[in-house]
């Protein structure tokens, strides 16, 4: 049987959700401009007048520290011809100054200077020239923005899952700034969701990579658009796991396990025993995506370090991740089915999914129980795509 | 019983800081209950006769609605005070006193979903309002957190300093609470953050010390004296915008004009539908003038706090001594407190709604 592409469904979804520049469009102004978006770390903003620009959607907000250890969010528009060139000057770092033409605005956005007013302009109203303000916050040692000022608390948002995402305390961890990665990968945005909370392939696609957990005692579920995840360690690894963990404990024993949620939209958490890191999945186009991983671990010494990863090595050179397949089965040296990398094994699946939505042969099989998330989040989408319209 | 008194039955004492300051509960019947639900940091107004002399004050409310507890004020001693004297020495369990229905713009109303850092200010007495709003914050409103800067002479004179430690305590992580000392005793072995006042340095530490994670910051500030005006003062030179800045005086108001002197007038009271002529004396206000005609305007605090006796210039002038009741909206559009204003003009007319 042949179908044209066009009336393709992937479940929920069609298929063009996964391929067209229209569908992107949609969800960069109905989804990502209209939802709390990750904007870092809560250090990355960490002194009076220190400040960073993250994308939101279609808005570039800045976020800036006042003297009051407060976070300002704007627009990141100089309201004279709109250029996104904000920066934060000055010994106090008072003054937020755009430097084509210098206009010049204070930590409330308030416009307060515009050079050669009398002679260029006669006179400029500057009070209704104020930077345009957007919602920011920090949660769970995040930092946050929402291009309406008006968002609401961001705990409408999230309150829900706050309490379910695990025993981490990120605030209490350090980054491991060697663990950072940026990545692109050649697949839409909900590919690498949908990939990050199918449950089924945990145990098929990373049976040698991730089998230190028990894939079949998972428990997962979606709450509101967010979904969470969690998995106990097999009895290997829990007996003794201290002896097993290569970098010193971050949260308490009894709810050992991988904490894996996946935020909406498209922002993962991939926490374990001994470390917490962000997922971070931002759409570039319709068959484009970066993902940005960082990762926290404890507040130990090197020395606590070494100790653990030395007390564990014994294990992890038994326990053995390895490749899905064998050498012998590899299709070339750096074959991801090979590589033992459960991260290469993910991307390289994700990719291979958005080449056959291309196909005009491409036709879905039934979901597993496992992949019930995945066709959950295909609803997500569509009630916020539909809601908007 | 005249304008919105209730006689209120005293359920209980407690003695307070070793006998210089008494919290004192109320008993409301269930016909009044609805008329005496109160928001963390407002007041009551009650009134005595002390002397053959009627006199009025208002107490900050000392305890949450969100906590299962009766009604309470908690009045500190003041030296050579009439009436502050008058409760911790008299007044127990049993007795009647006339308690108006709680009032006051300064509140902090919880919003369970709503995710705020409140910054505390106090010194001394000023704790009263705050220490209710930091239960309704802990109890009510489950997301945010509480940053208490404290002020005090010593240690034995800290209101509430047990019960703050065991909340500190039991709220770990939400409630962070810093003393300050002004004159620590050399024997006391209790520990405090710094010694001095609450002045811009100290506050400048304590938010460095302690920067807000929720981002949505507020500010309530209540002690005596300048204490309010400096506060305010430090927190504007670090940038925080007025509108997240909630003040309250205690004891001499933030910004009263003493210097502020009235002429003799003949003033036009309208009240309820009545017009009154009264005659002012030089540096009488509008309020002690009428009552001492007879006619009774409402009033309440006479301190110019609660806003009770607010009416209209219709015609003339007077200057007030402290306006903390009125916005600067209300100012533009007439309003003045009887029991603060002083003739400017021979002639006023003032009308009550």
């Amino acid at each position: 049987m042949t179908q044209n592409s066009s009336a393709a469904v992937f479940h929920n979804l069609p298929v063009d959700a996964y391929t067209s520049q229209d569908w992107f469009d949609r969800e960069q102004r109905d989804i990502f401009s209209k939802t709390w978006t990750y904007a870092g770390f809560m250090e990355d903003v960490p002194e009076s007048g220190h400040y960073i620009t993250v994308q939101a959607g279609l808005n570039s907000i800045f976020i800036v520290m006042g003297r009051d250890r407060r976070l300002r969010a704007f627009h990141n528009i100089c309201r004279h011809r709109g250029t996104q060139l904000i920066r934060a000057v000055g010994k106090t770092q008072k003054a937020l100054t755009c430097p084509y033409h210098d206009w010049t605005y204070d930590l409330e956005g308030n416009l307060v200077s515009v050079p050669e007013e009398d002679k260029e302009f006669g006179q400029v109203d500057k009070s209704c020239l104020g930077l345009k303000p957007a919602a920011v916050d920090i949660w769970k040692g995040m930092l946050w923005v929402h291009p309406d000022p008006d968002a609401g608390s961001i705990m409408t948002w999230f309150g829900d899952v706050d309490d379910k995402l695990g025993p981490h305390e990120p605030e209490r961890l350090i980054e491991y700034p060697e663990a950072r990665t940026s990545y692109e990968v050649k697949a839409n945005w909900k590919i690498v969701v949908e990939n990050y909370i199918d449950v089924y392939h945990l145990s098929h696609l990373h049976s040698n990579t991730l089998q230190m957990y028990d894939h079949a005692k998972a428990e997962y579920q979606f709450v509101g658009p967010h979904f969470v995840f969690w998995e106990p360690p097999v009895s290997e690894f829990a007996k003794d796991q201290d002896k097993k963990l290569t970098m010193p404990r971050v949260i308490p024993e009894d709810q050992s396990g991988a904490w894996v949620p996946m935020l909406f939209p498209g922002i993962g958490i991939g926490a374990s025993e001994d470390a917490w890191s962000t997922f971070v999945i931002t759409p570039l186009a319709p068959d484009l995506t970066r993902v940005e991983t960082r990762t926290r671990v404890a507040d130990a010494s090197p020395w606590e370090f070494t100790k653990q990863s030395m007390r564990s090595s014994g294990f992890w050179s038994s326990f053995g991740l390895r490749g899905k397949y064998e050498a012998h089965d590899a299709s070339a040296e750096d074959d991801p089915m090979a590589s033992g990398d459960f991260s290469k094994e993910d991307i390289y699946a994700c990719e291979q999914q958005q080449k056959s939505l291309q196909s005009p042969y491409f036709e879905v099989g039934p979901a597993s129980a496992g992949e019930r998330p995945v066709l959950e989040h295909q609803l997500v989408v569509k009630r916020f795509l539909e809601g908007a319209s | 019983m005249s304008e919105g008194f209730h006689e209120l039955t005293v359920l209980g004492t407690r003695e307070e800081i070793g006998g210089a300051a008494k919290t004192v509960m109320f008993d409301v019947p269930q016909a009044l209950s609805d008329r005496f639900q109160w928001q963390a940091g407002q007041h009551l107004s009650l009134r005595f006769t002390i002397d053959g002399k009627e006199v009025r004050r208002s107490y900050s409310i000392s305890n949450s609605p969100h906590m299962p507890q009766p009604l309470q004020v908690t009045v500190k001693r003041v030296s050579g005070g009439l009436v502050s004297n008058h409760i911790n020495d008299t007044v127990g369990t049993g007795d009647s006193v006339e308690v108006m229905p709680p009032f006051g713009q300064f509140y902090l109303k919880p919003n369970r979903n709503l995710r705020r850092t409140h910054y505390f200010f106090a010194a001394g007495s000023g704790i009263t309002p705050l220490f209710a709003m930091l239960h309704s914050v802990l109890l009510a409103e489950p997301w945010s957190d509480v940053r208490l800067l404290y002020g005090n002479q010593e240690a034995d004179s800290i209101l509430f300093r047990d019960k703050l430690a065991v909340l500190t305590k039991d709220h770990a992580g939400r409630l962070a609470l810093r003393h300050v000392l002004s004159r620590p005793s050399m024997w006391s072995g209790f520990e405090y953050w710094r010694r001095g006042r609450i002045d811009a340095d100290a506050i400048a530490d304590f938010i460095n010390e302690l920067p807000p994670y929720a981002q949505d910051a507020q500010y309530y500030i209540c002690g005596p004296g300048g204490m309010n005006k400096a506060v305010r003062e430090s927190l504007t030179s670090l940038d925080v915008p007025a509108e997240r800045i909630h003040a309250e005086s205690y004891g001499a108001a933030e910004d009263a004009l003493s210097e502020v002197t009235g002429m003799a007038a003949t003033a036009q009271i309208q009240l309820s539908g009545q017009t009154h002529s009264v005659q002012i004396d030089a540096g009488q206000t509008v309020l002690e003038a009428s009552l001492n005609s007879g006619i009774s305007p409402p009033y309440s605090c006479q301190s110019g706090v609660c806003g009770a006796c607010r009416g209209t210039l219709v015609s003339g002038e007077a200057k007030m001594r402290a306006r903390m009741a009125l916005s600067n909206e209300d100012m533009a559009a007439s309003q003045v407190l009887a029991c603060q204003a002083l003739p400017q003009t021979p002639e006023l007319t003032l009308k009550f709604e």
